[in-house]
């Protein structure tokens, strides 16, 4: 009865408020644009100079501090590198406390503390707000820049280049700065073996000596503290902090390229191609093109609602991804279009990739893609705002670009102000479509020929240099570089005497030992291989018989049949005798420069379509390299005499399968031994 | 020695009053339908969230029919009889918003933050998938697709991707969380359109629907736009079919090999561990941050900074409505086996059961445990979350101003406690993710 009565009211009352009467097929309207104010940043100067801005917002009892130096790019040359390494020294010990002492105190009370060359950072609760600045001056005045620390640095440098050598990702990334900027621009030089090993930690104490200095610096203050608490705080903590003039530095604007060109790196174990168009542009946060080029690239490539997201993925389905930028900065900005396509249609990509720029220019936007660019944009501006943060940023850009004091208090009408014309025409201002600098990292005798069309196919190394132009003899032929590589062994007399072989090697893994033991009969198809790590085997292969299996960790897992074909690929010890008869299909791709050494690229393929590639020496006949696109790389050295042959000694492996290269030396090598069962099982 | 203690007394009863959280402010009301809406209002910035919180997660399938619950994460961005197909996006972001939305195992999350102006659209169009949401075969082929390119993206190429889903294939054998709310792809793709439609039918009514709106709002007009939007939706006839099933405690450990496109193995372990809302909860939390929370914790400081035998270690309480998973994952340094990595961590463990922790430790604890609760509410993004989770997980909105009491009734004997008791080596499971390379190929 009473529910009855309850609803019955109810029902009253929706039908008075006229809740029924919604119309659903129309999209309700918005309400009154709500007014957006954006907070303003208090500033002070101390009496060294170090500039303050303070964000106040007590919503939460928390508060972060960050010192910004604010200095001209540096050209670091040939200790590449160093300025990397610049805020972990900075952290790993001071005169008063050690890396252990510093990271125990700043996690007991719940911070953060980080540091870079050009800036620090430091956060905590309200409560903990001196001890927090007590530990950041710590770290600002008496850093000890201890020498372990720099090896470990360098160690870890050393160990992410090997592995970036080989990583499609970070080869593009040197190949676009390299060619956008020119190797001899801060922008545009990176580290190598040789610049970090010259690294020392006077440069680094030299740095923060001349560097760290107030009257290039910037403290935002956000978070529960108000102006004169704030220059308390600042005086108590930052007004001993000294002086001292900062050298300045200045560079040319980088050419570009005069036409447009292909700047090519052969990675030939890819299957997708890295692309990236790229070009150097003239754009900095607050010019006349900054807030169009904002919408501009929303509209292009900015996201799956980009025209290139659009074209490539949903369209065409070349790739998962393509998006575009145009970065701003005070020397030199970037305008980058990119995506990762596979191999196949890379030279499909590319020519989408050039009639979207083409597109772009010749016909312009439309009104419709620069309402949702407009909305979109102002949309992600009004959400930034929750952040404290934004507000300080907001202060320091106006500061460092010189903007004028209403900037972001005006942006939302400057957005919305902007036309299809204004638009267009920082497209034209920006984008020289004659001049595009089009970079693939991707297979190199798959895909350089198709990309000719574009413009000169210029080769890049995976360091960015460019790759010495090697012209081959056109008469030679694959046979004969295989059989001037038996000749260089030692004959085919010799060779051929070969049957099996035992092989051992050793090599070392950051201290600990590893053993790989390989025995290979040739004759029978048979092969086992062993790696073992202080006595104990890892992992093992065996293939006897047509059949093969890996054991690894106890598990012990059995090959289908291409994996086995695969395998018997890389389970002979002279292979070369055996391509004919295992009807492998060679193939000789030119002269390739192998860490300078010019050597043919032979191409074996099996007839599963499995392959890898051998390098033999130009001069010497001899094979300096293979590459295996499943289990990596292996370049052969120090070859010495042994029973009439010629056998490497000297085995670099590099694998997805481990972080850094391994070198590994033959210990001990049996020709034609006495073999058993029981060594292939 | 002594004056020590006291001063460590002194500092703890000064930082407790400090202790408690600042309030969030709100407002609550469930319409007759079933509907319960929660509203919390900051006018500091010209934006505001709406989330729908569905308490229908993977643990609410067919076992037959898993990834049901995560399929429909997508397909409720199909349309609905008046939101034509592929719209829904391009409707919020023509309005300046973005939107998106998870599946776990307990619950299916939905939200879209607009300029406050628009909270009117934001209330259609979350009223309009709860009311008639497109569910035919056009939509379910098409986001077939999608989630299949999705478990490529996050699973297959992901190195360690599959750590979830193979874990808790393990760790439960009873409890439907042993499959994670991507489920089974076959599943998916022999169902038929009736049995989705269902799902929804059983799943997305008002009754088993928490909305959730927080930011720039007036409590009158939001409460009226809700009433005039979600009144209409018809209440479920039937009840939701929770599963009532005690996971049994495991007596023996499993223990697994999974190769990966991993170049680095790792090693992984888990416990399971009582329900999200048990008391003990809080102290799981607490000795994760213990093991692995920042630089100075128990096993960073010890395996990755001194013994460098792992890169990284992280302790993950995986915390589930019907009781989750203590989840460790390290992964091991250059040449460093796993077994021997697996033994240090056994080591630290047991060390933590034997003799516990310090003092200044379980302060520093308390410290950390502080600092995360406050910033976590700095978004209103993340308030409508706890304030949404609070009701359906917790029982009670106000739960969300109780999170830093519940932690500060932990002892440090408790911390203890909860490691001897969960952190069973007995009845665990332990898996070792190894490269890939060495299961196919030969090394040369």
């Amino acid at each position: 009865m009473k529910k009855i009565s309850i609803s019955f009211i109810f029902a009253i009352l929706i039908s008075m408020t006229g809740f029924a009467q919604i119309d659903r097929s129309q999209l309700p309207k918005a309400g009154p644009a709500p007014e957006i104010n954006i907070g303003e940043a208090e500033t002070f100067t101390l009496d060294n100079g170090l500039k303050v801005f303070v964000v106040e917002n007590d919503k939460l009892p928390r508060v972060s501090f960050t010192l910004v130096l604010e200095r001209d790019p540096i050209f670091e040359g040939e200790k590449a590198g160093y300025l990397g390494f610049v805020g972990q020294m900075m952290t790993a010990g001071t005169t008063n406390r050690t890396k252990d002492e510093l990271d125990e105190e700043i996690d007991f009370i719940g911070a953060s503390i980080s540091a870079s060359s050009t800036s620090m950072f430091g956060s905590s609760l309200k409560k903990h707000q001196e001890k927090v600045l007590e530990l950041m001056t710590d770290v600002l005045y008496n850093p000890v820049f201890p020498e372990e620390e720099l090896d470990k640095l360098k160690k870890q440098s050393l160990t992410n280049l090997a592995a970036s050598k080989d990583d499609p990702g970070s080869i593009s990334g040197r190949l676009t700065s390299a060619l956008v900027y020119g190797k001899d621009h801060p922008y545009g030089e990176f580290s190598t073996e040789e610049t970090i090993a010259n690294i020392e930690v006077d440069d680094i104490r030299n740095y923060y000596e001349t560097f760290y200095k107030p009257n290039i610096a910037y403290m935002a203050i956000v978070g529960d503290m108000n102006v004169s608490e704030a220059e308390d705080l600042m005086n108590q903590y930052f007004g001993d902090w000294e002086q001292g003039e900062v050298p300045t530095f200045e560079y040319t604007m980088p050419d570009g390229a005069e036409q447009t060109m292909v700047g090519l790196v052969d990675r030939s174990s890819s299957v997708q191609t890295v692309i990236d168009v790229v070009q150097p542009i003239d754009l900095t946060l607050g010019d006349e093109n900054y807030i169009s080029s904002r919408l501009l690239n929303q509209i292009f490539g900015g996201g799956s609602s980009g025209r290139l997201f659009q074209n490539l993925r949903e369209d065409k389905g070349y790739t998962y991804g393509a998006y575009s930028s145009f970065s701003s900065d005070k020397l030199v900005g970037q305008f980058s279009a990119s995506a990762s396509v596979r191999t196949e249609v890379t030279d499909s990509a590319v020519y989408e990739f050039v009639s979207e720029i083409d597109r772009l220019l010749a016909e312009g936007v439309t009104e419709e893609e620069l309402t949702l660019a407009k909305a979109n944009l102002s949309g992600s501006f009004g959400r930034s705002l929750e952040s404290p943060s934004t507000i300080a940023n907001f202060a320091l850009n106006m500061e460092r670009y010189d903007l004028p004091s209403d900037y972001y208090a005006t942006y939302l009408q400057k957005v919305n102000d902007l036309t299809v014309d204004d638009i267009n025409a920082t497209a034209q201002k920006l984008i020289e479509p004659d001049k595009l600098m089009i970079t693939a990292v991707g297979n190199g005798s798959e895909i350089a020929e198709k990309l000719e069309r574009f413009g000169e196919v210029k080769m890049f190394d995976n360091m960015g240099d460019p790759a010495r132009e090697i012209t081959m003899d056109a008469s030679m032929t694959v046979e004969q570089v295989i059989a001037n590589y038996i000749d260089a062994i030692g004959g085919m007399e010799a060779a051929s005497a070969v049957k099996s072989a035992k092989v051992s090697m050793d090599a070392d893994v950051m201290g600990n030992a590893i053993t790989l033991t390989s025995v290979y009969d040739d004759e029978n198809k048979r092969y086992a291989q062993k790696t073992s790590l202080a006595g104990n085997v890892m992992q093992s292969t065996s293939m006897v018989g047509g059949k093969g299996a890996i054991s690894a960790q106890g598990q012990n897992i059995d090959m289908n049949e291409a994996q086995y074909n695969e395998a018997q690929m890389s389970a002979l010890f002279i292979p070369e005798l055996y391509y004919e008869s295992l009807g492998y299909d060679v193939k000789l791709d030119g002269v390739k420069d192998v860490d300078g050494v010019d050597a043919y690229k032979v191409i074996v393929t099996n007839s599963d379509g499995a392959y890898l590639t051998n390098y033999y020496a130009v001069e010497s006949g001899l094979k300096i390299k293979n590459e295996n696109p499943k289990s990596g790389d292996t370049v052969y050295s120090e070859y010495e005499e042994t029973n009439g042959l010629l056998v490497p000694m000297l085995w670099t492996i590099t694998s997805p399968a481990i972080p850094v290269p391994l070198a590994a030396k033959i210990t001990s090598l049996e020709i034609n031994p006495t073999l058993t069962d029981a060594d292939f099982n | 020695m002594r004056k020590s203690t006291f001063l460590g007394l002194l500092a703890f009863l000064m930082t407790l009053p400090v202790l408690a959280q600042k309030k969030i402010e709100f407002k609550e009301f469930t319409l007759d339908n079933g509907l319960h809406v929660i509203m919390h209002k900051d006018n500091s910035t010209p934006i505001v969230i709406t989330s729908v919180l569905y308490h229908v997660g993977s643990k609410n399938e067919n076992p037959e029919r898993t990834g049901f619950a995560h399929f429909f994460e997508h397909l409720m961005f199909e349309g609905s009889e008046n939101i034509e197909r592929g719209q829904y996006m391009k409707i919020i972001e023509s309005r300046g918003g973005t939107l998106n939305a998870f599946t776990s195992n307990d619950i299916t999350y939905y939200y879209e933050i607009l300029p406050s102006n628009e909270l009117e659209l934001a209330l259609y169009m979350e009223s309009e998938r709860m009311l008639h949401s497109k569910v035919d075969m056009t939509g379910v082929e098409t986001q077939r697709e999608v989630v299949k390119e999705e478990y490529r993206q996050r699973y297959e190429n992901q190195p360690y991707g599959t750590i979830l889903l193979e874990t808790l294939k393990r760790a439960y054998t009873d409890h439907p969380y042993r499959w994670a709310p991507i489920g089974s792809l076959d599943h998916l793709n022999a169902a038929k359109i009736e049995e989705f439609q269902q799902f929804y039918n059983d799943f997305y009514v008002p009754n088993n629907a928490t909305l959730t709106i927080a930011g720039d709002i007036d409590y009158k007009q939001t409460e009226d736009w809700v009433k005039q939007y979600f009144t209409e939706i018809p209440k479920g006839t039937k009840e939701i079919y929770r599963p009532n099933v005690t996971e049994a405690k495991k007596t023996e450990e499993v223990r697994d090999i999974i190769y990966d496109n991993i170049q680095i193995p790792a090693v992984i372990q888990a416990y399971n561990v009582p329900p999200r809302n048990h008391p003990d909860s809080y102290a799981m939390s607490m000795l994760s941050t213990y093991l692995t929370g920042g630089n100075s914790s128990l096993m960073t400081k010890e395996l990755v900074d001194k013994q460098q035998k792992a890169l990284a270690l992280a302790a993950i309480p995986y915390e589930l409505e019907d009781g989750g998973i203590f989840l460790m994952y390290g992964i091991t340094n250059m040449g460093v086996e796993p077994e021997a990595l697996e033994t240090e961590i056994d080591k630290l463990i047991k060390q933590v059961q034997d003799e516990g922790i310090s003092d200044r430790d379980f302060e520093k604890l308390q410290n950390i445990i502080e600092n995360n609760i406050v910033s976590g509410n700095s978004t209103v993004e993340g308030i409508a979350l706890n304030l949404a989770e609070s009701h359906v997980i917790f029982g009670d909105t106000d739960y969300i101003n109780q999170t830093m009491d519940k932690y500060s009734q932990v002892t440090k004997a408790d911390l203890q406690r909860v490691a001897k008791e969960y952190l069973n080596l007995e009845g665990r499971v332990v898996l070792y993710y190894l490269p890939k390379a060495e299961e196919t190929t030969t090394e040369e």
